[in-house]
């Protein structure tokens, strides 16, 4: 990749050398132009648009017409009226939040983590789950928007709930469907395949396959004798199928990346350990399981980065419903904007999951170029 | 080992293949049960909407017939949807695969001033998230009053820092012996670019493609916010306008014939290009 560096040769040299080197400048421009022009203005610009529009009173229909409020969107996001600040409030997710400092430390310790990038996830733990978390109104206090908090935390039990059943449903089958032979090769079209649908086709299955008197979930509950669950409509079950629809969409992403890292796995250490008589499960936990860390790092920041962004499941089979159980942020945003239209307000929610997003998309970003 | 090897010849089944049928057998009824939601989609869309008031549990279709599927094609919107699908994800794969890979050719193959600071911008945008900025996006495009056109569906996709990030890669790997001859031989800068380096980067540029075709396919969130004129919707959203209202389940097998023909150019791709798409995922993700 170094030679990608290379600054152009002909620098020093005289009359014919410089021209050539304008050329090289003219063309290596010219060649980056058109896709340089759209990054800027569609994919760069748009991000400081929305850090500006934050800060503004902008009404869909009236888009010229702007107040400057400063910092009030985020107030209304983050705020509410008699706030107080307590140990107990929802202490059970801060106290399990602060044991993510165990890692951490052990990271450093074993030189996995720089010591002030260590420092500065542990302040962030800290600060987020020791002391943000600790403020909610009192009694007779309330959110400004207490859909924002409803659909962030949404969002986040979907990430929690579906990132391991995804990723580890993900390794198990690469490694069930990691042996040669053609049948193999059409079992894992077969679990891939669902992949390629797009999001309203999703719903359009499930939403029936679930529903307890059409569907084929309901049929396989009754004949075993149980009372079919009205999944959609259940403020308890309604979050779990949306789960469950996309382990089915989705999980064939994961396996395709989970088969390529076991072919990376060196053969070598496998005949190397059956020669030192290593067992099936010896050779499984001293070679493969070290073997896909990085892998299973890299599917699992995948699969958080996808999950932030859940919308189209949702949005389709429960409109966030029941009762606001499935809400979730992109979701609450697009109807702040949309339907309440209220554009600066939903750009400063757009901010707000930028960052919490941003977080593992560097860590995606430093482990794409390591392997540069 | 060898007395292994020699009874390997034998008739009678080894323990050690025995398990191997029975691993294999218990994969496969896994792998049937995963389809099944598929094949339910296909055969109620192959059953007569009138058969389907009384029974829609069947896995295979109930009271066989095409009317479903050529009404599809009659009447309603649904032609248009897949026409403004097959445009749009056209054009932004085509945009999307001719930037990048221009792109990829200067920073591999171009010495330029300014290359240094270019390239990390550049790959700085792999960490945009896809879905954060629709917000400050649909103000511009409004703006510029070009929402319900297909340059709103198409501009903000094609410019894609993953696929300049894999064309780079690919091109710094073609030997350079191969563009001196061309350039000696009298070709210009853009003769070896299109006549030779384009050629070379087949590979690269199926897998991208493919990859970039399915991703376009599907999206929703940016057609559902800017295409907001019926005749403008994207299959995707289209489908998913017709959802979410259960009038509509009974007419449970026309509803299932049109997610047939929003999923069917989708699998038949995906059925030919199997392959690259594997390795369009694994090089996207930065697995390799």
């Amino acid at each position: 990749m170094a030679s990608l560096y290379n600054v152009s040769k002909g620098r020093k040299g005289g009359g014919l050398a410089s021209r050539e080197a304008r050329s090289s400048n003219l063309a290596g421009w010219g060649f980056l132009a058109p896709f340089l022009a759209i990054y800027a203005a569609l994919l760069v610009y748009p991000i400081f648009q929305a850090i500006s529009m934050g800060f503004y009173d902008l009404d869909l229909l009236v888009i010229s017409d702007r107040t400057w409020i400063g910092f009030d969107n985020y107030v209304r996001m983050f705020w509410g009226t008699e706030m107080a600040w307590t140990l107990e409030n929802m202490a059970d997710w801060r106290i399990a939040g602060l044991f993510l400092l165990i890692p951490i430390g052990l990271a450093i310790k074993s030189k996995k983590l720089g010591f002030v990038e260590g420092l500065v996830l542990a302040v962030l733990v800290v600060s987020i789950f020791g002391v943000a978390m600790g403020f909610a109104p009192s009694a007779d206090g309330r959110w400004f928007d207490s859909q924002f908090w409803l659909s962030f935390g949404n969002t986040v039990l979907f990430v929690l709930l579906s990132t391991p059943l995804i990723v580890g449903f993900g390794l198990l089958l690469a490694l069930a469907l990691n042996r040669p032979g053609k049948w193999t090769g059409v079992l894992r079209t077969l679990f891939f395949a669902p992949f390629v649908l797009s999001v309203s086709v999703l719903t359009l299955i499930w939403a029936f396959m679930l529903n307890p008197q059409l569907g084929l979930v309901g049929t396989l509950f009754e004949s075993l004798g149980l009372e079919p669950i009205s999944w959609l409509t259940s403020p308890i079950w309604a979050m779990p199928a949306v789960v469950i629809a996309t382990l089915w969409w989705t999980v064939g992403f994961n396996i395709v990346l989970f088969l390529a890292g076991l072919q990376d796995i060196d053969k070598s250490l496998y005949e190397a350990a059956e020669i030192d008589g290593a067992g099936r499960w010896g050779r499984f936990r001293f070679i493969t399981i070290p073997g896909l860390s990085r892998t299973t790092l890299l599917v699992t920041v995948l699969q958080v980065i996808a999950s932030f962004q859940i919308f189209g499941q949702v949005y389709i089979m429960t409109r966030g419903g029941p009762n606001g159980a499935t809400r979730v942020s992109i979701q609450h945003i697009y109807e702040s904007g949309f339907r309440d239209l209220e554009l600066g307000y939903a750009s400063a929610m757009s901010v707000f999951l930028f960052l919490v997003m941003v977080f593992f998309s560097v860590v995606q970003f430093r482990m794409v170029r390591s392997r540069d | 080992m060898s007395s292994l090897e020699i009874q390997s010849n034998s008739r009678r089944i080894r323990p050690k293949q025995l398990r191997s049928i029975i691993f294999l057998s218990f994969l496969s009824f896994a792998a049937a049960v995963w389809m099944i939601p598929l094949i339910w989609m296909f055969s109620l869309s192959l059953s007569s909407n009138e058969a389907l008031k009384s029974d829609t549990t069947s896995i295979l279709p109930v009271d066989l017939t095409f009317e479903n599927l050529l009404g599809v094609l009659e009447g309603g919107q649904t032609g248009q949807w897949l026409f403004n699908s097959v445009v749009v994800t056209g054009l932004t794969t085509l945009g999307t695969l001719l930037f990048a890979a221009m792109a990829g050719f200067a920073f591999a193959r171009i010495p330029f001033a300014g290359k240094k600071v270019v390239y990390p911008l550049v790959l700085a945008g792999l960490m945009v998230p896809r879905e954060a900025m629709f917000v400050p996006l649909f103000l511009m495009f409004a703006e510029a009053e070009l929402h319900n056109t297909y340059e709103a569906l198409i501009l903000p996709r094609v410019a894609l820092p993953l696929g300049v990030f894999i064309m780079t890669q690919f091109m710094a790997a073609i030997p350079s012996e191969i563009e001196e001859a061309a350039r000696v031989d009298g070709a210009s800068r853009w003769g070896v670019f299109w006549r030779i380096m384009l050629p070379m980067s087949a590979p690269a540029l199926t897998a991208l493609g493919i990859f970039t075709y399915i991703l376009t396919w599907n999206d929703f969130l940016w057609p559902l916010v800017s295409a907001t004129q019926r005749e403008m919707f994207t299959i995707t959203t289209g489908l998913a306008s017709l959802q979410g209202n259960f009038a509509q389940a009974t007419e449970l097998g026309s509803l299932m014939a049109r997610g047939v023909f929003a999923s069917l150019p989708l699998i038949v791709l995906f059925l030919i290009f199997q392959k690259h798409l594997v390795r369009g995922i694994s090089l996207g993700s930065g697995n390799k």
